[in-house]
């Protein structure tokens, strides 16, 4: 049986190999920019896009996948002009974004409550639901994202990085739901800020693969929920990885 | 923990009994689970999606639910869309022709009986509707007597050699069963005609058959928490139409209810809703009793 698990997990683990792809290097960029909840947010603004967008009527497929993706890129050109006007106030103009966001879904579905299975399909994917077939449009987005990532300096554009960060979480939100995509951006880029060495990128890209593959496979052993097993094993091993940094770079 | 040592009994039972039992049957909700068992006996080995404490619109994704649903010979599943949330996506992973909706191996608690609450019109602005009617039709203990006698043809069909077994002990639930109802009604007959509050439209075959009367729902609309404008109205609507009892279920949030309870006075009442969802209702037979205990208890209370 549990060998049988292994290949029930393989599509999850696949999808975890591309949110690591995307989201490694972008959380790199949102921990330099000190904004760490901007997935959040993101995520909650797309969220709201898809309820108004089932409150004008519109119902499943694409529609619903254009609201969420208009609504994010419109907070993501908002919050790149709110970063040059605000700087510092950022973060505090992100959290606001994120719970007034949440909160209008709430009031708009009082009026709608069919749209909570949208917005529950859009926020809380579950990982473990992946099939190979969904997984080819992202393939797509993620490589014209990682391109983008790799000729354009979104260090330094603005409005590039935050529109690059909306199409990629609104699709990876939908994928493994925001408590993953939070876990994939943040974990491996605090350890390379722990362990500031010379070579980042292997050791991110290690940290995340670790605790995905320590994840699935533990939930496949012993049945856990997936999506929760990878977050906390993904903590795990960026606390081990953070720890050891730490002191090998102690001078004795 | 409790997870961890619930699926190390399942490997370790799945092992032990895989000799003897012939048909694996994953059961959606612990009440059909509950069924299986008393009907299967030992010729089924038996695997429970939720439990008691999960909301059965809702369910987490584990490895486990994909592999058993693989591996089922039979899926026992209360139907009239309450799965669907995870039931379409289950299957589909699965990807067992044998369980797939219209096979024999997927059998339907809802085409078994008539569905109360099948809305004349279908709207999306009332909530979250079932369209074939409400689901929760195994809180009448009629539905299960009807929904056991089918489940023992379905497993007589897919399982010709032990057909007999099956019938045989379908004969003893079914006496022991009408033996139990005609205890717990004549036990409940004080609670005809009392009026409840519900939290959510998931006990109106309960109130069918013991004749309780719902007066109404803490919820404006099916899965919508209430405003306050209604609350104000509800609290009003409490006293004024004499309401003994407000109702929810093991694996719902206690607040909304205790709140109302709280400010009008009446008391709140936890009942399990399936097997599992107290101490007491370890089988079908508990799930009656406890129920019935504590309505009559929560009808004690407010003379």
């Amino acid at each position: 049986m549990n060998a049988a698990n292994l290949v029930i997990v393989l599509p999850a683990f696949c999808a975890g190999l591309l949110v690591l792809a995307t989201h490694v290097p972008l959380g790199r960029l949102v921990l330099d920019r000190g904004i760490v909840f901007i997935d959040l947010a993101v995520a909650q603004v797309a969220g709201l896009g898809v309820v108004a967008a089932d409150a004008a009527g519109f119902e499943g497929g694409w529609p619903v996948q254009a609201a969420a993706l208009a609504a994010a890129l419109t907070a993501a050109l908002g919050l790149s002009v709110t970063e040059k006007r605000l700087g510092h106030l950022q973060e505090a103009v992100i959290g606001v974004v994120f719970v007034a966001a949440a909160s209008a879904e709430i009031v708009l579905l009082s009026f709608n409550p069919h749209g909570a299975e949208h917005l529950k399909d859009l926020l809380v994917g579950q990982i473990l639901w992946v099939t190979f077939d969904q997984l080819w449009p992202v393939l797509i987005v993620y490589a014209l994202v990682l391109l983008a990532l790799w000729r354009i300096d979104v260090a330094r554009r603005r409005f590039v990085f935050y529109g690059l960060f909306a199409v990629t979480v609104t699709v990876s939100v939908q994928l493994v739901g925001v408590f993953l995509v939070f876990a994939s951006l943040i974990v491996p880029a605090l350890v390379v800020k722990v362990a500031a060495r010379p070579r980042p990128l292997p050791i991110a890209y290690g940290v995340g693969l670790a605790g995905y593959v320590i994840g699935l496979v533990s939930s496949a052993w012993i049945d856990l929920p997936t999506g929760a097993a990878i977050v906390c094993a993904l903590a795990l091993v960026g606390l081990i990885a953070g720890l050891s940094f730490s002191f090998l770079r102690t001078p004795a | 923990m409790n997870r961890l040592v619930f699926t190390f009994a399942a490997a370790v039972l799945l092992t032990s009994g895989g000799a003897h039992a012939t048909l694996n049957v994953f059961a959606c909700e612990p009440e059909w689970a509950a069924l299986a068992g008393e009907i299967g006996g030992d010729k089924v080995s038996v695997f429970t999606a939720t439990t008691a404490r999960q909301d059965p619109h809702q369910v987490q994704a584990r490895p486990a639910l994909i592999a058993r649903l693989r591996a089922a010979d039979l899926a026992v599943c209360t139907g009239a869309e309450l799965e669907i949330g995870w039931m379409p996506v289950l299957l589909r992973q699965a990807a067992n022709p044998k369980v797939q909706p219209g096979a024999p191996g997927y059998f339907a608690a809802a085409d078994q009986v008539l569905l109360l609450d099948v809305p004349a019109r279908l709207d999306r602005a009332d909530g979250d509707v079932h369209a074939a009617g409400n689901p929760h039709l195994h809180l009448d203990p009629r539905n299960i007597a009807a929904v056991g006698a089918g489940l023992a043809r379905r497993l007589a069909d897919l399982d010709g050699a032990n057909a007999a077994w099956y019938a045989a002990r379908q004969k003893t639930f079914a006496e022991k069963w009408t033996a139990a109802m005609q205890g717990w009604e004549a036990k409940a007959a004080p609670l005809r005609g009392v009026a409840v509050v519900v939290y959510h439209k998931d006990w109106v075959y309960l109130e069918n058959w013991l004749g309780l009367k719902q007066v109404a729902t803490i919820e404006p609309k099916p899965g919508v928490a209430p405003g306050a404008a209604y609350l104000a109205q509800l609290l009003q609507d409490v006293p004024a139409r004499g309401v003994k009892l407000i109702l929810y279920a093991a694996y719902q949030e206690a607040r909304a209810a205790q709140f109302v309870a709280e400010k009008s006075g009446v008391p709140a009442v936890m009942l399990p809703f399936t097997v599992g969802g107290t101490e007491r209702a370890t089988d079908l037979y508990g799930l009656f009793d406890d129920s019935i205990n504590r309505l009559l208890a929560g009808v004690g209370t407010t003379r």
